[in-house]
């Protein structure tokens, strides 16, 4: 295997194959995040002390208790009303013979998921949309316009969590307002619950919005997957991991060696800071056979690290599978084909999307 | 290429013949075996492939990971022989493999 390439222009190391990917997300003691894990300073500082951002032991702290509403046995309870909302969205959307993914289908459950069960008062929930590209954005080089563009937008989703989500205001037992019972019993400190809000609203919107998406362009492009999925719905679960791998909503994030580490015969020194491309990896031919094909039937589709690896790894990834195969489960039975009219996708420094797509459903 | 015989939450078998190579779980989805849900799509992350190793078969299935353990307590009616088919890859030494689906998966 090649060593890691080195950027000139941002002065980084890049992991580009599967299995350096895969070692980096594994061992977070060399491939530390608390460092920060975008390409600029100001971002990497602005996030210290938070979920993303953190190493052990800080890390698991706050990974525990805001993993707590989304873990499999707390998901359980909101199974049927989500599968409920998407059969009942999707039951409207399919009485017309055309449709735009993004609005129309795709922003729906994450929408109202992100509103209602994390507890996020009106006010500002339609500004919700508009914040999500900012997430991801933020985190490009210091030079890229796009970077500049979402300073901006985040000190209006800053200001949001200040003043906004705080407990008189959040909906009682919501997630966010779990946070602040978390801090009122000791668990964490008050001062870092605001920062923790973006833990719920930034990660959790354009990630599965552009899942969703992308898995109905897919299936408008490859009909006969669409056909194998009608005739078993049991491999939803193995189509969302495909879409997820062949797709990669979430292209890149970076890390920072902590000590000298050796890869394929090139030592990165410590100190340096390591883009780590999880699309690439996602397309790697030295893992995937035919990385390119969209095949819902994958053996290793699981092995994806779309959802990143270790202890990063999504801590969402849960409830973006269970919005996604709600979706699927009731369109499979409405949809016997889907026809691309035409698709458009997003430009973002952390993120692959599509920005419009219009299907004609038959 | 093994058959393995699934024995769903009612009671019904189904003799499956599984490829070496994929899991006791890619053995039931594939196969429309029901009691099987696997949300995940087989990533040892939502303890919804629960199924029960027959007795007799434990020692050929080996032993469940840490991570695997972790899960394990997420699932629902809980026993001795609990595995998630996920993490059991089928072989050519399972012929005859009987695995027992869970009442329901959560």
């Amino acid at each position: 295997m090649e060593r890691p390439v080195w950027l000139n222009a941002y002065g980084v190391y890049v992991l580009s194959r599967y299995e350096h990917v895969r070692e980096a997300l594994d061992n977070n003691q060399v491939f530390s995040s608390a460092s920060g894990v975008s390409l600029n300073d100001f971002m990497n500082q602005a996030l210290k002390g938070g979920l993303l951002c953190s190493d052990p032991p800080t890390h698991d702290v706050l990974r525990k208790i805001i993993e707590r509403p989304v873990m499999p046995k707390q998901l359980n309870a909101l199974r049927q009303q989500i599968i409920d909302e998407a059969e009942n969205h999707v039951e409207q959307l399919v009485k017309r013979d055309r449709f735009e993914v993004i609005t129309e289908l795709a922003q729906h459950l994450p929408v109202t998921i992100v509103s209602n069960l994390v507890g996020l008062p009106e006010a500002g929930r339609e500004r919700m949309l508009d914040w999500a590209p900012a997430n991801f954005n933020c985190f490009g080089p210091a030079d890229s316009p796009l970077t500049q563009s979402s300073f901006p937008i985040l000190e209006e989703m800053v200001k949001y969590a200040l003043e906004e989500c705080v407990p008189e205001k959040l909906k009682a037992g919501g997630w966010a307002a779990q946070i602040w019972e978390a801090a009122d019993r000791g668990e964490i400190s008050h001062d870092i619950c605001p920062k923790l809000m973006n833990d719920y609203m930034g990660p959790s919107l354009d990630t599965t919005i552009f899942a969703t998406a992308s898995a109905i362009w897919l299936f408008s492009q490859n009909p006969d997957q669409w056909d194998t999925l009608r005739a078993n719905p049991g491999l939803i679960p193995n189509a969302i991991n495909e879409v997820v791998r062949i797709e990669s909503p979430v292209t890149a994030f970076s890390r920072m060696t902590t000590v000298d580490h050796e890869m394929s015969g090139h030592v990165i020194p410590a100190g340096s800071r390591v883009l780590v491309l999880y699309g690439s990896a996602n397309r790697d031919e030295q893992q995937w056979e035919n990385p390119d094909t969209f095949d819902i039937q994958r053996d290793n589709a699981s092995e994806h690290m779309g959802f990143g690896f270790g202890e990063h790894q999504c801590v969402g990834n849960n409830l973006a599978r269970l919005e996604i195969r709600a979706l699927l489960a009731a369109l499979i039975k409405h949809v016997e084909r889907f026809e691309l009219i035409d698709v458009e996708w997003t430009k973002n420094n952390a993120l692959r999307g599509i920005s419009k797509c219009n299907v004609a459903i038959h | 290429m093994p058959t393995l015989i699934y024995i769903e939450p009612h009671g019904s078998e189904q003799k499956v013949e599984v490829t070496s190579g994929k899991t006791v779980m890619q053995g039931a989805i594939e196969n429309m075996v029901e009691g099987m849900l696997a949300e995940c799509g087989g990533s040892c992350s939502c303890a919804t492939c629960h199924c029960y190793v027959d007795d007799a078969w434990v020692e050929k299935t080996g032993q469940a990971s840490e991570v695997e353990i972790d899960m394990l307590d997420c699932v629902t009616d809980r026993r001795d022989n609990s595995r998630l088919g996920c993490q059991i890859k089928v072989s050519e030494e399972h012929e005859g493999l009987v695995i027992r689906m869970p009442d329901s998966q959560f």
